[in-house]
């Protein structure tokens, strides 16, 4: 195998993985598809080494030949159908024995699947207010949930789309998601301690919780670490958003 | 059973909610909604039916999410936690974690005595064990097909 192809290969198998693990997949699948992607395309074989914010790849040819590359990877909303359709490829092109130029071209026109805003919006209101129901809420803390966690999920996106930091994108959210689910607190019959639980769910890291213990438990300590680190900042930015939306309102007197 | 239908429902349209927010394609949101409705009946049942712990019964509904997911995940040729976490969203222990946290301001604020402390740790370690029953229960299937060296899917 020439350099030049090895040296192609290696992009495009360091593509997908940087695409895998930007999206939100656990540790395992983004080694195996960089494996399993490059015995596809002819490298004998390929080591990765993972850190949370950077991926280290090496291929070897079948004399030796070793090419290395490095990338940064920038932490990206999670997104399942990048990863899924990424998967598509990856088994595609192992089946079909497909050259490297079908995964560079598929790599290309890999789209995000959106959906539209507003339905994400009520859905995730509905979400929110289904789980309050499920910790024992009437019909009034099911509306007020809805109104509340349906609310900060626009301000969610508003401030995605202004592309601010993550941290501050949960505690402005859940300030405002507790500043208007607090409306409960002037209705006596609604549940108040589970209106202000459930409104916020919605802020719940839970891909970081899980693939952090998921990785750990493969192996992977260090990303298991990163992203345990990443979902506690996410819950910590959470619970002062809470707090502080508290005590400017002067809930229970603090 | 009108109950168990309602329970049902609004357990399988939290668990959809939460993946339209993680983006899951459109071929496996079905499964995400009975994925979270299985979570849920199968905890209340062992809660319930059986008089097993709240942590007991996460665990099993957990593992019961992963071994199924198992499945979803060959049919479909798709990476398994695009199921299991939606799926899990309906056990997540979201007013122990917040009474927790509350108390926790709460004793600051007003000073320390027996009845928040109390309050406090009995609310933080419901939400941590049950938290560690979900993560432990969601990955013990898929470290027991570990062993095999070869790629699940």
């Amino acid at each position: 195998m020439t350099y030049e192809r090895q040296t192609k290969i290696t992009r495009v198998i360091i593509k997908a993985a940087v695409l895998m693990l930007e999206h939100g997949a656990e540790s395992i699948l983004v080694e195996q598809t960089a494996q399993r992607l490059g015995k596809a395309l002819g490298v004998r074989s390929v080591e990765v080494s993972l850190i949370p914010s950077a991926i280290v790849l090496s291929t070897l040819d079948e004399n030796r030949q070793s090419v290395t590359t490095t990338r940064r990877v920038h932490h990206k909303a999670i997104n399942m159908s990048m990863v899924c359709d990424l998967q598509k490829i990856v088994i595609d092109t192992e089946k079909n024995s497909y050259d490297i130029e079908f995964v560079k071209k598929g790599l290309k026109e890999l789209k995000p699947n959106y959906y539209n805003r507003w339905l994400i919006v009520l859905m995730v209101g509905f979400a929110c207010a289904s789980f309050a129901v499920l910790q024992g809420a009437n019909l009034i803390s099911f509306l007020i949930t809805f109104i509340a966690s349906s609310f900060g999920m626009f301000i969610r996106q508003e401030l995605s789309k202004r592309n601010f930091v993550q941290i501050i994108i949960f505690g402005v959210t859940a300030f405002s998601v507790t500043s208007i689910s607090s409306i409960s607190y002037l209705f006596p019959s609604a549940n108040t301690n589970i209106v202000l639980a459930s409104s916020v769910i919605l802020l719940v890291p839970g891909f970081a919780f899980v693939n952090s213990f998921l990785d750990a438990l493969k192996g992977y300590l260090s990303m298991g670490w990163g992203r345990w680190l990443e979902g506690t900042l996410l819950t910590v930015a959470t619970s002062i958003g809470i707090i502080l939306a508290m005590t400017v309102l002067n809930i229970k007197g603090w | 059973m009108l109950d168990l239908i309602t329970n049902f429902m609004f357990a399988a349209f939290a668990s959809t909610g939460f993946a339209m927010l993680f983006n899951v394609p459109k071929y496996a949101l079905i499964y995400c909604f009975f994925g979270g409705a299985i979570s849920h009946i199968t905890r209340e049942f062992f809660m319930y039916g059986f008089n097993f712990s709240i942590e007991f019964s996460t665990f099993i509904s957990a593992t019961l999410i992963g071994v199924i997911a198992f499945y979803f995940s060959r049919k479909n040729v798709i990476p398994r936690p695009v199921y299991t976490v939606a799926s899990i969203i309906p056990l997540i222990p979201g007013t122990y974690a917040f009474t927790a946290m509350i108390t926790l301001v709460d004793m600051n604020s007003h000073g320390i005595n027996p009845e928040l402390t109390a309050l406090f740790l009995e609310n933080f370690l419901k939400s941590v064990s049950i938290l560690g029953a979900i993560s432990f229960g969601i990955a013990l299937p898929s470290l027991y097909f570990i062993r095999h060296k070869k790629p699940i899917l």
